[in-house]
């Protein structure tokens, strides 16, 4: 799955578990994750979601360093490797 | 008011579409039926409930019975101008809503991924999708309501006792305005395994014949899904804001039969009944309507006729009865709700439903039918029967308002 494809596929899990009102059409590899409305209950829903997706586990202390949209897609496309 | 249900995403539609005649059950299209013996539900029609939901500015919580209430709450604040367009704005109100199964949909999705996957495949989420306060919750959150919210679970009664213990809270000054009603999305794999195995639900092939309260050939209920929910507030409030005040509530009364888990008893509906008359100072000779539980089991037919004899006394033969499931199925913890709407909207316009399917009156259910068409009422005082599994009984009793 390129990048490209897996922040495709962020973008639909991510606008599933926010309930926030974002404009997800406009969302891309730059897109801040904290700006698009998660807390510490929907995060763990997109966490989980990721993973059924994905099909791996990974620990939340992995992420540390993850900010941004295309961030979070480089570590999944490493770890599916 | 606002209501979903299978005749439509919205109250009006809804009742223009009952008072037309027209049936909302179908064969069951939410689950693979094949191994099921109960094959008609009414379903809420799912494109329409996407468009409403947008229009209404939801975005859905992945939970049916969630969805359903949100977007029959969005309409009743709606029509009684109190949605909030500013988030920051919280507005003074209680969120007391009925349901018999809950958050169905995430209970069922939990239960499959844990025997799917394990532990580890459950959601993080689970337990505050599951629980059915969630119902309350959420719409709470959304609209920014900030009175008491929970959900009262009495099964099939659900509805009709959140309504009233909303009546209760202003009546006894707690609070001026109360969201209530109700919600159920029944059509899930396991709960509706359930009620398939328990031998209640009608195994008529041509699902618009069946559901046929008091009929002598109902072979028992059908389900339905959706919600409804009703705006209380208090007379000075209301006269305060300038609002269109389309009912009163004017009693309630509630009862336990203390006997058996399914099966219902005469004596304690019948006081459930009595109990609402006391409530609002009336004696049966008030009563001009009964929208009768009327669920088309063989049970429940002949045990409510029996306790509508046993409370209206002398004044039976002359009140007319209908039940409207044949309409909408039995939305459980929704049905109190919805048809607590009807009967509002039946006073208000001085005309109710018709039997649907009531072809040939069950001589063990003797009581006075509406017919086949619908029936203009001059009496403005109507009764709302619920009663449940369990023994619950709930009675509310509704007035057109009067200026």
């Amino acid at each position: 799955m390129t990048q490209q494809e897996i922040i495709e596929k962020l973008r639909t899990m991510m606008r599933k578990s926010s309930q926030a009102q974002v404009n997800w059409d406009s969302v891309n590899a730059d897109s801040a994750i904290a700006s698009l409305g998660f807390d510490s209950l929907s995060i763990l829903d997109l966490v989980y979601d990721i993973q059924q997706e994905f099909g791996f586990e990974f620990e939340a202390e992995e992420l540390v360093g993850v900010k941004t949209v295309g961030q979070l897609a480089t570590f999944l496309e490493k770890k599916q490797k | 008011m606002g209501a979903i249900t299978p005749l439509g995403v919205d109250e009006e539609t809804s009742w223009q579409n009952i008072l037309a005649g027209k049936c909302g059950i179908n064969r069951i299209t939410a689950l693979d039926t094949t191994d099921y013996k109960a094959l008609n539900g009414a379903e809420v029609n799912n494109e329409l409930l996407s468009v409403a939901m947008k229009a209404r500015q939801i975005n859905s919580t992945s939970d049916r019975t969630v969805d359903f209430a949100m977007a029959a709450a969005a309409e009743a604040l709606e029509k009684s101008r109190l949605r909030n367009t500013d988030p920051a704005v919280e507005t003074e109100m209680a969120v007391i809503l009925g349901t018999g199964i809950g958050c169905n949909h995430s209970f069922f999705n939990a239960v499959n991924t844990y025997i799917t996957k394990g532990v580890k495949g459950v959601r993080p989420t689970s337990v505050p999708r599951i629980m059915s306060n969630a119902i309350s919750s959420q719409i709470s959150m959304r609209f920014r309501l900030n009175g008491p919210n929970y959900v009262i679970i009495s099964a099939c009664a659900s509805a009709t006792t959140a309504i009233g213990v909303a009546y209760r809270m202003i009546k006894e000054g707690n609070i001026d305005m109360v969201l209530t009603g109700g919600t159920d999305a029944v059509f899930e794999p396991l709960v509706y395994a359930g009620w398939n195995q328990l031998g209640v639900i009608s195994c008529n092939p041509v699902p618009e014949k069946s559901c046929r309260p008091f009929d002598a050939g109902r072979d028992g209920c059908v389900l339905g899904e959706g919600a409804g929910i009703l705006i209380l507030e208090s007379l000075e409030s209301a006269q305060l804001r300038n609002v269109p005040i389309r009912g009163e509530i004017c009693g309630f009364g509630e009862s336990s039969d203390a006997l058996h888990i399914t099966r219902p008893s005469p004596e304690g509906q019948a006081r459930a009944i009595r109990n609402a008359l006391k409530s609002a100072d009336m004696k049966p000779a008030s009563i001009g309507f009964i929208n009768a539980h009327g669920t088309a089991t063989k049970a429940n037919d002949e045990c409510e006729s029996k306790s509508i004899r046993l409370a209206m006394e002398d004044e039976t033969d002359r009140i007319p009865v209908a039940s409207n499931k044949s309409y909408f199925g039995h939305m459980l913890g929704a049905s109190g709700a919805v048809e607590t709407i009807t009967t509002v909207i039946g006073l208000e316009k001085g005309i109710v439903p018709a039997n649907l399917n009531l072809d040939n009156p069950d001589p063990l259910c003797n009581l006075c039918f509406v017919g086949k068409e619908p029936m203009r009422i001059e009496s403005p005082v109507a009764i709302k029967n619920s009663f449940g599994f369990g023994g619950n009984n709930a009675v509310l009793i509704l007035r057109r308002y009067k200026e």
